[in-house]
């Protein structure tokens, strides 16, 4: 579904990227690990095309990206839940998620959709009217992943859920995301701190470092590499 | 002898002209508002989008037949909309030429430099356009005056012999800014393409990965800002002689009006405005009439020292 | 430092210009145009004082009109009501701006950016407004042809274009002292990144507040002797809107921060403006307007910094030094860290800093709960943690950059409790910053010596100190090289040249190493271990965790705000709850290296 072929993405003098290849096939579940700074969100961005590649190719179902404006991308069907949960703070939960469901038939369905929205995250329906700004860290969580699944995309991108949420709520975020990849069939590439949940998860994996793909495979061939530790820890 | 009903009349009239040229105000504050809380940019041009609302309406009226059409009751207000209409194209044309190379996602990177350029940029748009509009419509002061511009309903009997006059045009002035104004809160608040201009400005990068064109609600909001502000422009002809540096008194009321708002709040912009205008009012009792004028900077200048985030707003930058 | 040669040089072109000018115009036998020629100096007067705040600060004043019609009239009522010679008069006008400078500066300083400028665009409003009710609407300056040299009133309009360009000699050497010694370069850094500025050691407040007087006694100036000229004075004249858009436009046009680019600005749009005025003013009134407008757009979007940079860098680019094309040779060989002293001496270490009980909680989150750690002289203290650990944080307030909601904090000894952050730093605690901002137009040297001002009281001490600084982390050879020049493992090292140029005692990295390539990584190392070496104690934030179990001495780590661990590299990757911080609760059960 999505072949990232080779690319390279620089910016600001930094090399964020260098020879990154990865494959993910439709209704897989890959995870991406890797230590801070090694260009997790900087892959996400390229995807999404908020930041230019400066070599290789991206393809979303066939079409090359290179020639789709960013917020075209997302009309095709990539959803991208970014990086410190970036709500639109001023704007109530309602609206958020309304703004998520941007395609046609996201909105000819979009009963529907909130109603499965609500169902996996309850917590927030009382607060439909309140801004967003205004909700907790794991709430808020969960109003940008809903936000991610109400334009009923085909590629979910989510980039590190848990950060910043203590351990019972991120497991909980955690587990609702394993729920939607299973329930709608969703294809999932998650970018996640905590490595061991995402390996578990996953069904493929790459662990980028320093801007390179440095090992990747299955989640019995990751789990078991010495490598794994070595890249995070150092020793 | 001084009566209590001659101050009551005094203050009561400076009441109903406050609360109506407030109104007004507040609708040119919004304009404002639209543009700086979408972009973050300081536009120095506000004003002459003023400028060109009144000269618009005028021509439109007078030059364009409206006015032979629709008769002098209802074409300045007619002619004043269509005016409206193609300052906002106006508008998106000059974000899409001009503004849109420094604002936005592009200028992220060069932080403040990126604002530097745009307070430059929209400072040279100013001096073209007032100039620009010396060139083109000359220096003599014009109005757009309506039969209602002389007649008032008289209010007496209430106390002795107080008598207030409700300025006919003023009151028309007032009802269509207050249509006005509530379109455009309808249109930001409850409409699709109102939550997507509120969500580029909230967070220009997440907006895209809602699949919004944050370059293209962008010149939309600045385009409406511009037409905004120059209906405004419009109403006030009716009541107030322009000519093609009346911008320059206008954009301190707007600054005060939207910094007294609180600069996110577009909601704020027109409460501010409005009470800029009963402050320029109710200024008439207590100051000479030189200084009404500089009472408006120094309450301004007393806002930013003191309360920079004025009545609603949130994000400020203060050392 | 530009090179003596190289300064002496600059100064003979602006003198020989401001001599060819004279010679020029005074050829011109119009009386017309010998006025247009007089007020040329005037406005690029006003345009070095705008300069000289406003270019080098990036605070934008729309208001230096306020200083410029408190000159005009200080000089015409002098004149007018007590027969005071204009020459006095300017010397009044100076004072008075320079007051006006010191009155406004101090409570609008607390504002930054927009409601900065807002501020001053306010202030020559509404003074016009008060003028014209105090009822100086329109004065006249009185002739006075008997005794002209004494009050200033000449037949013959080329003495004014003597005495103004004169005047702007004045105004451009002030700038020129100001560009070339730590006031300009201290403006610039607080241009840069303000937060940095202060970690350096430099007191933004007190620079700005300098600047904006010295810029407002130069535009009091300015006005007296445009009364002088005109010899009538209206408030709008002096006090409106376009005299601040006039003073703008000619140095954007001309050049920001450029001693030169006031003079272009001045030079070409004055002239034109008011030729377009004389000649098609009566046809199309405000054609001067109109072109001054499209000057600054042009400007704006082709040459954003304006026309003298634009043409200098285009010089520049057929010349790159082969000093700059050849990339910097570095050692290769890995680097790993000199023999610990036995482990005996490492427990008797003095503690050089001790905070405890430090709390930080933004808007209902904590970012750092009840952190206490030590770093002791002499060793190199690596803090470590997942993402969004609160590490920078922590940073921050052993900075001084934020106050610790509770907690203490003590430096050798005394306690840093609210002290601002360019007093920690003169205290001896040195801090890089992840994003590095350069001083583009400038050189290496330029860059790094704003880091010795605090610690130098003399020019001439900073530099050397800086060159010191330079040759610790191996760049002296690039101390002429323009910094846009410089690669990013090059612009990291210029930013610990910065930190280190006051030799603080203790120095703060943060994240260095992010972004760096394997052997730069390494290079990085080595250096940062010789500064050990000498003597330096470092405190360093690293993600890179092959390069921090090598550098550093001890590790705490830090997750979700709390230090879970605290000890040496070897036993802290083992510790269960920093292998569960990072990779997450189950990884034990499947791990089996």
């Amino acid at each position: 579904m999505l072949q990232i072929n080779n690319i390279a993405v620089s910016y600001g003098g930094l090399t964020a990227l260098t020879n990154v290849t990865m494959q993910i096939n439709s209704g897989q579940f890959v995870a991406i690990v890797g230590p801070n700074g090694a260009g997790k969100s900087t892959l996400f961005k390229a995807i999404s095309g908020t930041v230019p590649i400066t070599q290789g190719q991206i393809t979303f179902e066939g079409q090359d990206l290179s020639n789709v404006l960013a917020a075209d991308r997302a009309t095709l069907g990539i959803a991208h839940v970014p990086e410190g949960r970036q709500v639109f703070k001023n704007m109530s939960v309602l609206e958020n998620l309304e703004m998520g469901a941007h395609t046609l038939a996201a909105r000819r369905s979009w009963r529907k959709t909130l109603e499965l929205i609500y169902g996996l995250f309850p917590q927030i329906v009382t607060k439909q009217k309140q801004l967003a700004g205004t909700l907790s860290g794991g709430e808020q969580q969960m109003v940008a992943i809903g936000r991610g699944i109400a334009s009923l995309p085909r590629l979910l991108m989510l980039d590190e859920p848990s950060m910043g949420l203590s351990p019972a709520i991120a497991d909980q975020i955690f587990d609702l995301i394993e729920q939607i990849h299973k329930e709608q069939g969703l294809t999932v590439l998650l970018v996640e701190q905590r490595v061991a949940e995402a390996f578990e998860a996953c069904d493929y994996g790459y662990v980028l470092d320093s801007g390179r793909v440095t090992i990747q495979g299955d989640r019995t061939t990751l789990a078991r590499d010495g490598k794994v530790k070595k890249a995070y820890l150092g020793m | 002898m001084i009566h209590g009903w001659m101050i009551a009349e005094s203050v009561l009239q400076a009441l109903y002209t406050g609360v109506v040229v407030g109104a007004v105000y507040g609708l040119m504050c919004v304009g404002l508002a639209l543009i700086f809380s979408v972009m973050r940019v300081v536009n120095f041009a506000q004003g002459e989008f003023l400028m060109l609302g009144m000269y618009g309406s005028l021509i439109v009226f007078s030059q364009l037949g409206i006015g032979a059409l629709l008769g002098p009751y209802l074409g300045p207000f007619v002619a004043n909309i269509i005016a409206a209409v193609v300052i906002y194209l106006i508008g998106c044309l000059i974000y899409q030429v001009l503004l849109g190379r420094v604002t936005g996602l592009r200028a992220v990177g060069a932080e403040g430099e990126g604002h530097y350029a745009q307070l430059t940029l929209t400072l040279g748009l100013s001096l073209v356009l007032q100039n620009g509009g010396m060139m083109v419509f000359g220096a003599t002061p014009q109005t757009l005056r309506t039969p209602l511009s002389a007649k008032a309903f008289e209010i007496s009997g209430f106390w002795d012999e107080a008598t207030i006059f409700l300025n006919q045009a003023r009151l028309v002035a007032f009802g269509i800014a207050l249509v006005v104004i509530t379109l455009v809160g309808a249109f930001i608040h409850y409409t699709r393409q109102g939550k997507m201009l509120r969500a580029a400005a909230d967070n220009p990068e997440a907006a895209t990965y809602m699949g919004i064109h944050v370059n293209r609600a962008h010149r939309m909001a600045f385009g409406a800002g511009a037409a905004v502000t120059a209906v405004a422009g419009g109403l006030i002809a009716t009541f107030y002689p322009f000519q093609p540096y009346v911008g320059i008194e206008f954009v301190i009321i707007m600054y005060a009006g939207v910094v007294l708002g609180g600069m996110g709040s577009v909601v704020g912009a027109f409460w501010g405005g409005m009470t800029i205008g009963l402050v320029q009012q109710m200024a008439t009792f207590v100051l000479p009439t030189q200084l009404q004028n500089a009472a408006i900077f120094i309450v301004f200048l007393l806002i930013i020292l003191l309360r920079p985030q004025g009545l609603f707003g949130r994000n400020v930058e203060r050392a | 430092m530009k090179t003596e040669h190289h300064l002496r040089k600059e100064t003979l072109q602006v003198v020989v210009g401001l001599l060819a000018y004279i010679a020029i115009t005074c050829t011109v036998r119009d009386s017309y145009y010998q006025l247009i020629f007089s007020l040329v100096p005037v406005w690029a007067m006003l345009g070095v004082a705008w300069n000289i705040f406003s270019g080098y600060s990036g605070l934008v004043s729309f208001g230096h009109a306020a200083f410029f019609g408190l000159g005009a009239f200080v000089v015409t009522l002098l004149l007018v009501h007590f027969g005071i010679t204009p020459w006095l008069g300017l010397l009044a006008a100076g004072a008075l701006g320079g007051l006006a400078g010191l009155l406004i500066g101090l409570p609008t300083f607390r504002l930054r950016g927009l409601y900065f400028s807002l501020a001053m665009l306010a202030y020559p409003l509404a003074l016009l407004y008060v003028f014209e009710w105090l009822g100086w609407r329109e004065i006249t300056l009185p002739m006075q042809r008997v005794e002209p040299w004494k009050f200033m009133q000449f037949d013959d309009q080329r003495i004014y274009i003597l005495i103004g360009t004169g005047l702007l000699g004045l105004a451009l050497l002030v700038n020129r002292r100001i560009a070339r010694t730590r006031f300009g370069l201290s403006l610039l850094a607080i241009k840069q990144n303000e937060l940095a500025a202060q970690g350096a050691g430099i007191n933004p407040f007190v620079w700005k507040l300098k600047a904006l007087v010295l810029s407002a006694t130069i535009a009091g100036i300015a006005g007296g002797f445009y009364a002088v000229i005109l010899l009538i004075v209206t408030p709008s004249s002096v006090f409106g809107m376009l005299v601040s858009a006039k003073a703008m436009t000619v140095v954007l046009f001309g050049g920001v921060a450029h001693v030169v680019g006031p003079l272009v600005g001045a030079l070409v749009l004055i002239p034109l403006g008011d030729f377009l005025n004389a000649e098609f003013g009566s046809r199309w009134p405000g054609i001067q307007g109109v072109v001054y407008g499209l000057a600054i757009i042009t400007v704006v979007l082709v040459a954003p910094q304006g026309i003298v940079p634009k043409i200098s860098e285009m010089l520049r680019r057929g010349k790159r030094t082969a000093l700059v094309r050849a990339p910097m040779h570095l050692d290769a060989s890995p680097y790993s860290r000199s023999p610990a002293p036995a482990e005996a001496t490492v427990t008797e270490r003095v503690t050089l800093l001790d905070a405890s009980g430090l709390t930080k909680v933004f808007g209902g989150v904590a970012a750092v709960t009840e952190v206490s750690l030590t770093i002791k002289r002499g060793e190199i203290l690596g803090i470590i943690g997942p993402n969004g650990a609160g590490k920078t944080t922590l940073f921050n307030m052993l900075n001084g950059l934020i106050p610790p909601d509770t907690g203490r904090i003590i430096f050798d000894g005394r306690s840093l409790d609210h002290l601002p952050p360019h007093l920690v730093c003169r205290a001896g605690i040195g801090r890089t910053f992840q994003v590095v901002r350069s001083f583009a137009r400038l050189n290496l040297l330029d860059n790094v010596v704003v880091g010795a001002f605090s610690s130098h009281a003399a020019d001439a001490d900073a530099y050397r100190a800086a060159r010191l600084a330079l040759t610790r982390v191996g760049m002296l050879d690039y101390a002429e090289i323009p910094a846009t020049e410089l690669t990013i493992l090059q612009l990291r090292l210029m930013e610990l040249a910065r930190a280190i140029a006051g030799e603080p005692e203790l120095l703060l990295l943060d994240e260095i190493l992010a972004g760096l390539g394997a052997e730069e990584i390494e290079y990085m190392l080595k250096v940062i271990d010789q500064l050990n070496r000498d003597g330096m104690t470092v405190g360093i934030i690293e993600h890179t965790m092959h390069a921090m179990v090598r550098l550093a001495d001890r590790l705490v780590v830090l997750d979700h705000g709390v230090v879970i661990a605290d000890g040496a590299p070897a036993s802290v990757t083992n510790d269960d709850r920093v292998i569960e911080a990072y990779l997450g609760k189950r990884w034990g059960k499947h791990a089996t290296d």
